[in-house]
């Protein structure tokens, strides 16, 4: 099909096309408890095509997608095409230039066994130390080996071949007549079955602490010390305000060379891609439109030293070597877990949905579970919420030394804002 | 004019019954989705401006469900060839026995459940729709829109840009086993205004949408939302800072129907009950909330972006009460889920597309209305605020705590709009409390689409929800 699709556009009147191809070969189980509810196999390919029309001479360039089906007839095909064609002439864009080809670096390519990394999380799940009281509620399984192969009109052809995982496992704990609910999810390429294991052991004792819980205090604001994945959103917004397309269209005004805050207190941030971190999902050598993936740095000690993003908003800043980022390292925290967890502070360990606006930079999620630290005792607390702006806590933020891996992100263990909103759950008088 | 169905699924269809055959020679139930759907995306803003074919819907493809010894399995594919259903029987049996080996081979045990039934019905619906996205015309869609985001600029002041994104759809599906032969074509449409506005560092947006169970014509409306847009963005960038705490609210439409799908939307998915993940289960014929409460779901509750004929495993589209003044009465159940909990499916079965699992899911979640105006429940507010706009919402129905953003708070001091206006709000806390509040609700009622939803933090599907104004009382930060 892939042929076909390229010798329709090489045909084709347009000024420059691309093409993605995306083969997957998934396995999925779905369990309640450890019986199996379901298994499923999804055995797909999708082309994603685009073509592109330079409009007045040149002055502009529109552009016009769609997904061309393998099912598709040699007619069907080229009618998208022709209509592609024409609606690539309705919308004019500043120009820019597609991926230019280049010469791919040769890889070995090691088999993907979906059967054995399947058979490695089942076994892990397994063999987890269950309780009476805290027990695995159910889990769902998705194991892939996923291809994608990008071409365009520059003569570019790039490939990767990658196996993809993601377990979502619903962990129960109960105490008398009450029970509760945590929900984790692990994104990554095969099966980490030691830091799977280490971490629903840790969900479990995280469950029973939550049976315990009193209503989280009114405390007005408050300093909130981030100890698990909720962080991420923290550090995903400053990467979304170094993407390309933000700068471009305004959304974020972060300029390179200048910080992103004044009369900073605590640490400051770096920025910098990663093209591996180890078991990633996102470890490739090509993003989604083939541009080569590198190590990078984005932004040193809260200031910026380039953007980054996909090849249109790239060629829009002029920038060189611009590429999608996939794994990305956030650093710059100076402090020991000793010096972060002094003082009155809430730790925030469970949210419904922790949330960071990057455009606006509000910051709020209702909390499942916390830790008051009062000074003097550590109290489990639930309800509530945390809400702010990323903008305010930037002067005061402080992080760990010490880094934690989640999938794609390496990011502080610790992260601590300062005069967090702590709206309580306590009922007023 | 009828939406016409598909005619790549009437052309594969004798193929299908073919592979449904030969499948059926080795498994008690066969069951096959095929589905083509087409679309047409076309989003217009100042600096950027793209076509496309596709939206979350446009899919092209078959997932089989087969049934043996107690346990269901699928397979889902998009290169079927209907001259040559041997080898994708083949192909389905050979895989899903390497499946079944590496789970014998951990010793995994097999939630039993019984089969499905398969009454005769068949089925053939086209819905009525103005135009279709595939024949659309797609410069004068682009030129609309060019010309409401320019215009869209000259409403306020401080305006960074004016985003307007149309997308239509075309839904085709079929569904086969021995005995149920169904077809549905209806094409939906949503539309939407995000007018962005920046001061002194500041950046808002106010978001507007028109959605229906229609064709591009709906664009039409879009027209009407573009002042409220702007006016929204314009208005929070001098939006102050909620003073956290319990308030009296009076929640808009928008506001409502986040409530009604947080709230007990998704806390009676009855798969959720299967696997004792939601609290509604102990409380069917009990007290959650007051006298004026009453809820419905379904396809067939309203007219929009989700009401189908019949679900992803070909049970017809239902209405069903699920609290009535206060009480709940019965959740929305798939039909795998209601054979585990002896029920009957309610017509809730979907799918993010073919290559996905079936859950429980929403279609339009509404409160009733009442016969209150909205100026008698201002007038009845002593501090509090009147919330409009939503953000996003999170469930929890085993605890029955409530997250929704909402964009923005119109102070009500003494039964008067103050003018004040604070965002953004996150309003929590625990259902029950919530819905026991309600004290007054409006006559009017909207309906909203523009939105999608999922299943914890995947799965998304197509949903409404809506309502009339209400009043009760609420956390706000």
């Amino acid at each position: 099909m892939l042929n076909t699709i390229v010798e329709l556009l090489n045909k084709a009147k347009v000024c420059a096309w691309s093409v993605t191809a995306q083969k997957t070969r998934g396995w999925e189980f779905y369990f309640i408890r450890h019986a199996l509810d379901q298994n499923r196999v999804r055995d797909v390919e999708h082309f994603t095509v685009t073509v592109y029309q330079q409009i007045e001479d040149g002055k502009y360039v529109g552009s016009a997608s769609a997904e061309l089906h393998p099912t598709s007839s040699p007619e069907e095909a080229a009618a998208l095409i022709d209509s592609l064609a024409y609606r690539a002439t309705l919308v004019k864009n500043e120009p820019f230039t597609l991926v230019p080809a280049y010469e791919e670096e040769k890889e070995s390519a090691a088999p993907i066994d979906t059967a054995a990394i399947a058979a490695d999380f089942l076994s892990t799940m397994k063999s987890l130390p269950e309780t009476e009281t805290e027990d695995i509620n159910s889990y769902e399984l998705f194991v892939s080996e996923k291809t994608t192969r990008v071409l365009n009109s520059n003569g570019l052809d790039v490939s990767d071949r990658a196996a993809a995982s993601m377990l979502e496992v619903i962990v129960n704990a109960r105490r008398g007549g009450h029970e509760i609910e945590l929900y984790r999810a692990f994104t990554s390429g095969s099966c980490d079955a030691e830091g799977l294991r280490r971490e629903l052991v840790k969900a479990m004792a995280t469950g029973r602490d939550r049976l315990q819980t009193r209503p989280t205090p009114n405390l007005g604001k408050a300093d909130v010390l981030f100890s698990t994945k909720a962080a991420c959103d923290i550090y995903y917004f400053f990467l979304a305000r170094l993407d390309a397309a933000n700068i471009y269209h305004k959304f974020s005004d972060w300029q390179p060379g200048v910080p992103i805050a004044e009369d900073v207190r605590g640490d400051k941030v770096s920025v910098r891609t990663l093209r591996s971190l180890p078991n990633s999902s996102a470890n490739a050598r090509h993003d989604a439109e083939g541009s080569r993936v590198r190590e990078t740095l984005l932004m040193e000690d809260d200031v910026p030293q380039r953007f980054i993003g996909s090849r249109r908003y790239a060629c829009y800043l002029g920038l060189e070597d611009s590429f999608i980022p996939g794994n990305v390292a956030f650093s710059g925290g100076t402090h020991t877990e000793e010096e972060l967890r002094k003082g009155p502070y809430l730790e925030a360990v469970e949210f419904s949905d922790f949330q960071v606006d990057d455009m606006t930079g509000d910051v709020f999620g209702e909390l499942r579970l916390g830790y008051w630290h009062d000074g003097e005792k550590v109290i489990p607390v639930s309800g509530g919420s945390v809400s702010g702006s990323m903008f305010d806590y930037l002067k005061a933020m402080e992080m760990s030394a010490a880094q934690t891996q989640y999938n794609r992100f390496l990011i502080p263990s610790l992260t601590l804002l300062r005069g967090v909103t702590v709206t309580g759950a306590e009922k007023e008088e | 004019m009828k939406a016409p169905f598909s005619p790549y699924l009437s052309g594969i269809k004798g193929g299908l019954q073919k592979l449904l055959a030969l499948l059926r020679q080795d498994y008690d139930y066969v069951s096959i989705l095929a589905t083509d759907s087409k679309g047409l995306s076309v989003r217009i803003s100042q600096r950027a401006r793209s076509v496309s074919s596709e939206t979350m819907t446009t899919e092209r493809g078959v997932v089989v469900r087969v049934y043996r010894k107690g346990q269901y399995s699928e397979y889902a594919l998009n290169e079927f060839d209907p001259a040559a259903p041997e080898a994708a029987a083949e192909q389905i049996r050979a895989e899903l026995k390497r499946q079944e080996e590496t789970l014998e081979a951990v010793g995994a045990a097999v939630y039993e459940t019984a089969m499905l039934p398969d009454e005769p019905l068949t089925l053939f619906v086209e819905k009525e729709t103005g135009e279709l996205p595939e024949s659309s015309d797609v410069k004068a869609l682009v030129e609309r829109l060019s010309a409401l985001s320019a215009r869209g600029m000259t409403l306020g002041e401080d305006m960074l840009d004016c985003i307007l994104r149309a997308q239509s759809t075309h839904i085709c599906k079929l569904f086969l086993t021995e005995n149920r032969d169904l077809s549905q074509s209806y094409v939906y449409s949503e539309g939407n205004v995000a007018a962005v506005a920046s001061r002194e560092g500041r950046t808002q947006m106010g978001y507007e949408g028109v959605s229906g169970l229609c064709g591009p014509e709906l664009f039409s409306q879009l027209e009407h939302k573009l002042p409220r847009a702007v006016a929204c963005a314009e208005e929070l960038l001098d939006a102050g800072r909620i003073e956290p705490g319990e308030y009296e609210i009076i929640t808009s439409p928008e506001v409502t129907g986040l409530i009604a799908h947080e709230a007990f939307g998704h806390g009676v998915e009855m798969d959720m009950f299967v696997k004792n993940r939601a609290l509604g289960k102990e409380y069917i014929g009990k007290r959650v909330g007051s006298e004026l409460v009453t809820m419905h779901e379904g396809a067939l509750c309203a007219e929009n972006v989700t009401s189908y004929a019949f679900d992803d495993e070909g049970t017809l589209a239902g209405d069903v009460i699920e609290i009535e003044n206060g009480i709940l009465k019965t959740g929305i159940c798939d039909a795998l889920s209601a054979l585990r909990l002896g029920g009957e499916p309610t017509g809730n079965g979907k799918r993010e597309n073919f290559e996905h699992k079936v859950y429980t899911r929403m279609t339009n979640t509404v409160f009733d209305s009442g016969d209150d105006t909205l100026e008698d429940m201002i007038a009845s507010v002593k501090r509090g605020y009147l919330l409009e706009g939503m953000e996003s919402g999170m469930e929890d129905p085993k605890h029955w705590g409530i997250q929704c953003i909402i964009k923005l708070g119109r102070e009500i001091v003494d039964g008067k709009l103050t003018g004040k206006i604070v965002a953004p709000i996150i309003m929590t806390g625990y259902v029950p409390d919530l819905l026991g509040s309600i004290s007054m609700r409006s006559g009017d009622r909207e309906i909203f689409g523009t939105g999608g939803c999922g299943k914890g933090y995947k799965e998304w599907v197509k949903v409404t929800d809506g309502g009339p104004y209400l009043k009760t009382k609420a956390r706000l930060g």
